[in-house]
């Protein structure tokens, strides 16, 4: 690899059950550690807390943190692989940009009270998606039975059809052979 | 070098990503989305950050 600097923007989402203790704490761990590896940090800010599209390692809320950062390749490779394997980072996407934008090198690195950040419990989510998943598992249940009657009719429908054409086949085969 | 009508995409802005999705989450063909092919590429590539931090969902 080259030492060539470039400027990154990463993405990294945080488990909540981490950040709960305290929000502060967590992003400061991963600036020691992007730091540590060499890696210069414009910025680093809280992008948002939400619920994942699918679970990851049994969680389904996580607290995105973005960051723009510069160094070499290889000290993004190395941050990750530590980012990865300790601390409250379960997943980061480093991307090479060209510039920082000024909107962005304005925020820096914000400071926040651990208070400013809501995360809702795990509880309420099981909860808001068990409502959400029972409207739609009593269609996926009527659906099914009208599936089954449907295919109970097809079959006897299929049932009835095989005699109807050995009687017609009959029918039409005594005539041929007959003329 | 990117013209100055090309569009650009971003994996964060999950909004305007949904528009050239279907219903099940697959990227819409260049035919459907009437992007260029550098465009269509972007798009594409925008969409699978945002499938890896589970901002959308790979599928439906």
């Amino acid at each position: 690899m080259t030492d060539h600097n470039h400027n990154y923007q990463a993405m990294f989402l945080l488990d909540n059950e981490e950040v709960r203790q305290g929000f502060n704490a967590a992003r400061d761990w991963v600036r020691s550690t992007l730091e540590k590896h060499g890696l210069k940090v414009h910025v680093l800010r809280l992008w948002g807390e939400r619920q994942l599209a699918y679970p990851i390692g049994g969680r389904r809320r996580a607290t995105y943190l973005l960051a723009w950062l510069e160094g070499s390749g290889d000290a993004v490779n190395n941050a990750r692989r530590e980012l990865y394997l300790l601390g409250p980072v379960f997943r980061c996407l480093f991307l090479e940009q060209g510039e920082i934008p000024a909107e962005e090198m304005s925020q820096g690195i914000p400071e926040m009270a651990d208070a400013d950040l809501v995360i809702p419990e795990q509880l309420e989510d099981d909860l808001a998606e068990e409502m959400r998943e029972g409207p739609e598992q009593e269609e996926e249940a009527s659906s099914e039975e009208s599936k089954e009657e449907g295919k109970e009719e097809g079959k006897v429908e299929a049932k009835a059809d095989p005699e109807e054409e050995k009687k017609e086949t009959a029918t039409t085969g005594g005539t041929n052979h007959g003329n | 070098m990117a013209t100055k009508n090309s569009r650009q995409f971003d994996y964060k802005d999950i909004e305007s990503l949904q528009v050239y999705l279907t219903g099940q989450g697959k990227l819409l063909s260049a035919k459907r989305t009437g992007l260029s092919a550098r465009e269509q590429r972007r798009l594409k590539r925008a969409v699978k950050y945002a499938r890896f931090l589970a901002l959308i969902p790979y599928t439906g």
